[in-house]
């Protein structure tokens, strides 16, 4: 069994060895099995040989090896019988002489030494550094080959020798690298040519080195070969590396640091910081691709020598190459840029400045941009949205493009994002504080969730900017919107505003896609707006859909009790809590043509439902009305309010009426007549008002009691500059359902609901931790409402004394700064 | 017309002889209406007084489930009338009933006097 082992490996050597022993590419496995079969039985049963004198002696035996030894060494052909029959002698005089293995390995010893010497001589004779390099790596070859092979026939003396009582190393296989003979020709070689001229080869090699990097060509064999000395001939077994690792490597780092410190400098101020990242760039991948070539991998040189190269090229010259980012960041210099990054990616704390110089550009050019489109960017909420998102996508390119989306460098652009998108110095939104009396105002806000929430409202409404586009156009820009909002501190404002829009669109039938507003409240659930602003908008379109099936009833009632109404009127009839929470309801008087109908929708309603009361919310309601004057007729869309007002002219269609008349006849409150007779005689949209008023004021506050109003009878639509005699304008614009009042009232909501908000997490936090430390309750608080808006310090503390004065909470009489839940 | 007050009739009368000569047509004449109402429970008190929630609003177990719904559809959660015209969510009324059939508010044996549709 011991033979087959040790054969074996030789058959598998035969694969992989070079060619030019040709003995071997002969050799099988068939023919080595025969062959201990046949020596198993030689020995078996030698019929003269008595036990105690062995009949072939190593002194027989060894005049026959010897030649094939020496040719071996020699790289001579060495043909297969030849080889085979090294294998069998050795075999049979160890088996029969059970010195001759240490008698084998002696001659051998010496036959190596003889060979090794010729070798120095040879080495020797070249007094010139390059040329002892040369000629060494040459013969280093030839022997390096052949301590691959030589060992091959003496494994008998091997497994002889290691059978030894004091050698003993049952279980460790012996491959070829291990073998004694290999090792004794290593030795051998080390101990007689390497030690005495390592110092010399190494430098020389380094000179090599040197050269190349000056751009001279040579042939890389010759420093390959002297690392590989270095490598093989290392007898140390516990670090085999060691000697490479002291003096090879500890050189060829020590030569790349002091070539580059010089040319380093030298280049940069030569050519200047910028040619010079490129430069260090092209060196260090240079430096990679020859560590590759000259150092042994998997040593950790490679690794331990890029890092010398980056602190030589990069991190020395760190200030000098981060000075420059800022400037590369304002001029959009990717490429440059891209350098940059990939230098300092590897130097230690290299990326944190250029962080800090993205984030600082983000935040001036964002605001300097917003400052810049002041003036178009108040008034316009698309070319608000526009340009912020302008300024993300080119904000994102620049990482993209210049820091490889490092996630590094997205955190930065997020973090300075989000400043200009909250920043307050163009728009600000001052939230009244609810009940702290008057004069006292919460922090300024963006008014970015209140444009954002109307840019959804221009795509969702029919309007011109929605027929515009297309409805993939409309989608990829509501996404836009989400991808802002994330960025939006205060989403409460933007759900706020974005509810009141939504309203008006449903409830004046405005949409101009109903399936992408429940696109889109599902969307905005996906980006984690807080699911109970996200189901009261699923709440409205749910109800908006009982009211039109009711609608439809009531027609059809309707119809069979009086006769055909087709479409002249429609009932919205909603949920008072999804729609309406809180806002006021305005009294009118009715023109009698409206009035009849409200018996009959309330009756109607009383039948079908149990329990219920009806408000009427005529300020949410509108219509169409026919008007004809001596230009011909037109159709109107107005609101429910104008229709009051202009009613008031049927019986006296000349007359001159005074606004405290008007008063009188619609019951309106005063601001809501104002602002609805203001809409009436300063439409913006139409070149003649329907209206006109004497005496002119500027604004509808300066009304006064006695101003009069008429109907205008040359009012008529102007298309393409000519006056037209039929027509169909609506004059409702934006003016309805956002009442004088509930603007102030939309925004102290805000607050209110902020206050509660606060209130609730601070509780949710105690009941849970029970015992908190004002810090971290500060912490946790931001935590929990960050979804919804960024708690100010002065509301959280508030909040805490409201909760403390109410008892649900107390302050730790031991630590001040503590609180603790009261059940 | 409920609007009309002393001023406007008098100045109705001026004003009539002209429009029959406009054929007898109004200067405005109403086309079309779409009227918004809203509905809420008829109730003396707008919160339950069992969960605290709004009674428009669904009660706080009904809530929970139509969160976990898909869109947070909210099913519906009417409410209940007693004899003492006490009100409830119908939902909070129920499991209360199961353990004490008194009016949580007065007291009163609970029997229902209407339930909301």
């Amino acid at each position: 069994m011991r033979m087959r082992e040790c054969i074996f490996p030789i058959y598998k050597l035969r694969c992989s060895l070079s060619s030019h022993l040709i003995l071997l590419s002969s050799l099988e496995l068939g023919n080595m099995n025969q062959l201990s079969s046949k020596m198993a039985t030689i020995s078996g049963s030698y019929p003269k040989g008595g036990q105690d004198k062995p009949q072939i002696s190593f002194e027989d035996q060894w005049p026959k090896m010897q030649p094939t030894i020496v040719k071996l060494l020699r790289q001579e052909s060495v043909n297969r019988p030849e080889w085979q029959d090294m294998f069998y002698s050795v075999h049979q005089v160890c088996l029969w002489d059970e010195k001759a293995a240490a008698k084998i390995y002696k001659a051998l010893q010496e036959n190596i030494a003889e060979f090794i010497g010729q070798a120095q001589q040879r080495v020797l004779a070249h007094s010139e550094d390059q040329a002892l390099l040369k000629a060494y790596i040459s013969e280093w070859r030839k022997f390096f080959d052949q301590c691959s092979y030589l060992p091959k026939p003496f494994i008998q003396v091997e497994v002889s020798l290691n059978n030894h009582p004091s050698n003993n190393s049952v279980g460790k296989k012996h491959r070829g690298d291990d073998s004694n003979v290999r090792k004794l020709m290593l030795d051998s070689w080390n101990n007689q040519i390497f030690m005495n001229i390592k110092q010399r080869l190494q430098a020389s090699a380094m000179k090599l080195v040197r050269a190349e990097r000056n751009g001279e060509a040579f042939d890389s064999q010759l420093v390959i070969g002297v690392r590989e000395s270095y490598v093989n001939l290392c007898s140390d077994p516990e670090d085999k590396l060691k000697i490479y690792r002291d003096n090879f490597e500890k050189s060829y780092i020590e030569a790349t640091e002091s070539f580059y410190q010089v040319k380093a400098t030298q280049y940069l101020q030569d050519n200047g910081v910028q040619n010079y990242m490129r430069y260090a760039f092209s060196k260090l991948k240079e430096e990679e691709t020859r560590a590759k070539k000259y150092l042994e991998p998997a040593s950790g040189s490679i690794q331990a020598l890029m890092d010398c190269c980056v602190g030589v090229l990069v991190t020395a010259f760190k200030d000098q190459i981060l000075a420059e980012c800022p400037g590369m960041i304002k001029d959009n210099e990717t490429e440059k840029l891209q350098l940059v990054f990939k230098l300092m990616d590897r130097v230690p704390d290299g990326i944190g400045s250029m962080l800090n110089d993205l984030e600082d550009h983000i935040k001036t050019a964002g605001l300097d941009d917003m400052k810049l489109w002041a003036d178009v960017i108040t008034q316009d909420s698309e070319k608000y949205v526009e340009r912020l998102l302008e300024l993300f996508r080119r904000f994102s390119s620049i990482v993209s493009s210049a820091f490889c989306d490092d996630p590094r460098f997205l955190t930065s652009r997020d973090k300075a994002y989000k400043l200009v998108v909250n920043d307050t110095s163009v728009f600000r939104l001052d939230l009244p504080t609810g009940r702290q009396g008057p004069a006292v105002k919460t922090q300024p806000e963006s008014r970015c969730p209140e444009l954002l929430a109307n840019y959804c409202d221009l795509l969702l409404r029919k309007t011109p900017l929605s027929k515009r586009l297309t409805s993939d156009d409309i989608e990829a820009r509501l996404r836009d919107v989400l991808l802002v909002l994330k960025y939006v501190q205060n989403k409460d404002v933007f759900m706020r505003y974005h509810k009141a829009h939504l309203t008006r669109r449903l409830i004046l039938d405005a949409s101009a896609d109903s399936e992408k507003e429940e696109n889109m409240v599902e969307w905005l659930r996906e980006v984690g707006m807080p699911a109970d602003y996200v189901n009261k908008l699923a709440r409205m379109f749910q109800d908006i859909k009982v009211s039109e099936d009711l609608n439809s009833q009531f027609k059809e009632q309707y119809r069979l009790a009086k006769g055909p109404i087709g479409d002249s009127i429609n009932i919205k009839i909603l949920n008072a809590g999804a729609w309406a929470r809180g806002s006021e309801r305005i009294s009118v008087s009715l023109p009698l043509e409206l009035e009849d109908y409200i018996p009959e929708v309330e009756e109607f309603y009383r039948r079908k439902h149990n329990g219920r009361k009806l408000q009427w919310y005529h300020h949410m309601a509108n219509g169409t009305i026919t008007f004809s004057n001596s230009v011909g007729r037109f159709d109107l869309d107005v609101t429910t309010f104008q229709m009051a007002v202009l009613f008031a002219w049927n019986q006296r269609p000349k007359d001159k009426i005074s606004y405290e008349n008007l008063r009188l006849a619609t019951e309106l409150p005063d601001p809501e007549l104002r602002k609805t007779l203001w809409s009436l005689v300063a439409f913006p949209k139409v070149k003649r008002q329907l209206l006109m008023y004497s005496p002119e004021v500027q604004s509808p506050k300066e009304f006064a009691e006695n101003s009069t109003f008429w109907v205008n009878q040359e009012f008529t639509v102007i298309k393409n500059g000519r006056p037209q005699k039929r027509g169909k304008i609506s004059l409702i614009g934006r003016l309805q359902l956002s009442t004088e009042r509930s603007r102030e009232e939309d925004n102290e909501g805000i607050v209110q609901l902020r206050i509660l908000r606060v209130q609730e997490a601070i509780i949710k936090i105690l009941k849970m931790r029970k015992r908190i430390s004002n810090a971290q309750l500060q912490v946790e608080l931001v935590d929990i409402l960050k979804n919804m808006f960024l708690p100010s310090k002065k509301m959280i503390k508030e909040q805490i004394e409201w909760l403390i004065e109410n008892k649900y909470m107390k302050r730790d009489e031991a630590d001040i700064n503590s609180f603790i839940y009261m059940a | 017309m409920a609007a009309s007050g002393a001023t406007n009739d008098e100045m109705m009368d001026i004003g009539g002889a002209e429009l029959d000569n406009n054929k007898n047509e109004k200067m405005f004449t109403l086309k079309k209406w779409n009227a918004v109402a809203m509905w809420s429970w008829d109730v003396e008190c707008d919160t339950c007084a069992i969960c605290r929630v709004q009674v428009m609003d669904a009660c706080l177990r009904c809530q929970g489930d139509g969160n976990r719904q898909a869109g947070g559809k909210q099913p519906e959660c009417v409410v209940v009338w007693g004899e003492c015209n006490h009100s409830f969510h119908h939902c909070c009324m129920s499991q209360w009933t199961q353990q004490n059939k008194r009016c949580p508010l007065c007291q009163k044996e609970w029997s229902i006097q209407r339930m909301g549709k």
